[in-house]
């Protein structure tokens, strides 16, 4: 198997953004391609992951990308896994330069859907669910995770202000990243008082709905070596999946396929969670962070709320969790997110994160689930 | 009681799966080979990977596992919320499923095991009510 890393990485601001579908994909790819100091004609193919490209007209952007970038004879695919859908098409691209089939790619992840509003969005994500049971009996992500919320809150010692810690650690994070959707410095009250969404979890437990698109040029390490540029080795990576309806999980406070994952990267990256210095980790809702750094072995099961709680969470802290600001604060365009978080580790580990920069750190992971965690990918990056 | 999906396992047991769940029962399929017991949507046992099923009818009676109460619903639900979303387990078999329960408008009109019962299905999916 050949070693692979992450040659650049690029990506546009996550929010609202005017321009198309296409457009954003083809800036945050010319962006990664611009930072791995490569020409267009360099890649070999093209990885595509995105989730609801209908609502703005575009399906089948692989082609779109391509052609734009003057390459239009590489080959290209889509890639959809719901929000999982950009740490699958990674995954996907690192196993065929891995096999040896391509010297450097691209894997870019993109998402527009704010033009469709908040009704559209809450419905066509639903059908993410396991729609026979969860989606057509009326459950909305927020609703789903909300049931985990409950069941978590009733199995441990925590609390909603607890899960309500998590947000504001995310938003002081994302205030330092100016590619975040949401900047601004939120309290426990401020989650507290807003909206009930859907009880236990509230407004501020939720992510926003994001536009935006993020990119990753991945290759051999003989080709990186070629280039004599800064790149970042993946060392592990791991997928498992879950029962994809709630119902079918014996407990409903772990994510299988995480743990799954998490136990293939770390196998092959040949370290334990004690090792990683931070993570970006797939913090859709409060209460997912809380069970997703357990999951990953960085707290006991049962003391993640705690632990987010007294700040081992924070930037520095005892681990970095979401030194981007995550998905709550930096925002989740679903497609494009777990590349998003592959750019956040890339610049981390090669000094190009400013003011959210994770002291001496050297090893990061990156944990992206599709659905209530129903599929995940983990992976594991070195420092040179 | 056998019924002939074990030779055509083809066909969705869905249709049949909704008419039991319209008369409070959940349909369920035991592994012949291990014994496992499975809600009839599946088509192969999750223990021992068999597809030799024989049909067990479950009472729809059970305890709720956890919920939410749904105060932003998606489309089809605007003039039902708030409304739970419940996770409930069937009394013996330990099987789960999910369901839709109308009237509930904050977390003290229900509880954590509690008791549910399955009365319908409809274009909300399977319907529970409390007992």
């Amino acid at each position: 198997m050949e070693k692979v890393c992450v040659l650049g990485a690029g990506s546009t601001k996550y929010g609202k953004l005017e321009d198309s579908i296409s457009d954003i994909t083809i800036q945050a790819s010319v962006d990664a391609i611009e930072n791995a100091g490569i020409k267009p004609k360099e890649i070999q193919a093209g990885y595509i992951s995105n989730v609801f490209g209908v609502a703005d007209k575009q399906v089948h952007l692989g082609p779109v990308v391509m052609s734009n970038l003057g390459i239009s004879e590489r080959p290209s695919l889509s890639i959809e896994s719901a929000c999982g859908s950009g740490s699958v098409s990674f995954r996907e691209a690192f196993a065929n330069v891995a096999a040896g089939f391509y010297d450097a790619v691209l894997v870019t992840g993109t998402e527009k859907v704010t033009h469709a509003g908040t009704d559209w969005t809450t419905t066509y994500f639903s059908y993410c669910s396991d729609f026979f049971y969860e989606g057509q009996a009326g459950a909305s992500f927020p609703g789903l995770f909300a049931s985990m919320a409950r069941a978590y809150l009733n199995e441990f010692d925590a609390t909603e202000e607890d899960l309500a810690s998590v947000a504001v650690k995310n938003h002081e994070n994302g205030v330092l990243n100016p590619k975040a959707h949401l900047r601004k410095k939120i309290t426990i009250d401020d989650v507290m008082n807003s909206a009930v969404v859907a009880s236990p979890l509230k407004l501020y437990d939720c992510c926003p709905f994001s536009d935006g698109a993020s990119s990753v040029i991945l290759c051999s390490e003989k080709f990186a070596k070629e280039h004599s540029k800064d790149y970042v080795k993946v060392i592990g990576s791991g997928r498992g999946g879950s029962p994809a309806a709630l119902q079918g999980r014996e407990h409903l406070t772990t994510i299988p396929s995480t743990k799954i994952a998490a136990e293939a990267a770390y196998k092959m990256a040949g370290i334990t969670s004690k090792d990683v210095d931070f993570a970006e980790v797939h913090d859709c809702f409060t209460v997912a962070e809380v069970i997703d750094i357990e999951d990953l072995g960085f707290f006991k099961k049962g003391t993640g709320a705690t632990a987010a709680r007294n700040g081992e969470t924070k930037l520095n802290g005892s681990i970095s969790i979401n030194p981007s600001g995550g998905l709550k604060s930096k925002g989740h365009p679903i497609g494009a997110t777990g590349v998003g978080q592959i750019v956040e580790v890339f610049e981390q580990l090669t000094g190009q994160s400013g003011e959210r920069t994770v002291n001496d750190a050297k090893i990061g992971l990156t944990q992206n689930f599709g659905a209530t965690g129903a599929s995940c990918a983990v992976h594991i990056f070195q420092s040179v | 009681m056998q019924f002939i999906y074990f030779k055509v396992c083809k066909l969705s047991a869905k249709p049949e799966f909704i008419e039991a769940a319209k008369t409070g029962n959940v349909l369920a399929r035991k592994c012949i080979k291990c014994n496992e017991l499975h809600l009839a949507t599946v088509y192969f046992c999750s223990k021992c990977g068999s597809k030799e099923f024989e049909n067990s009818i479950l009472k729809g009676t059970g305890k709720v596992v956890t919920y939410t109460i749904m105060t932003v619903p998606p489309a089809g639900f605007e003039d039902l919320a708030p409304y739970a979303w419940v996770v409930m387990e069937l009394n013996d078999s330990g099987i789960r499923i999910s369901g839709f329960l109308s009237n509930i408008q904050k977390p003290e009109d229900l509880q954590i095991g509690a008791v549910v019962k399955v009365v319908d299905f409809d274009n909300r999916g399977i319907i529970l009510e409390k007992s």
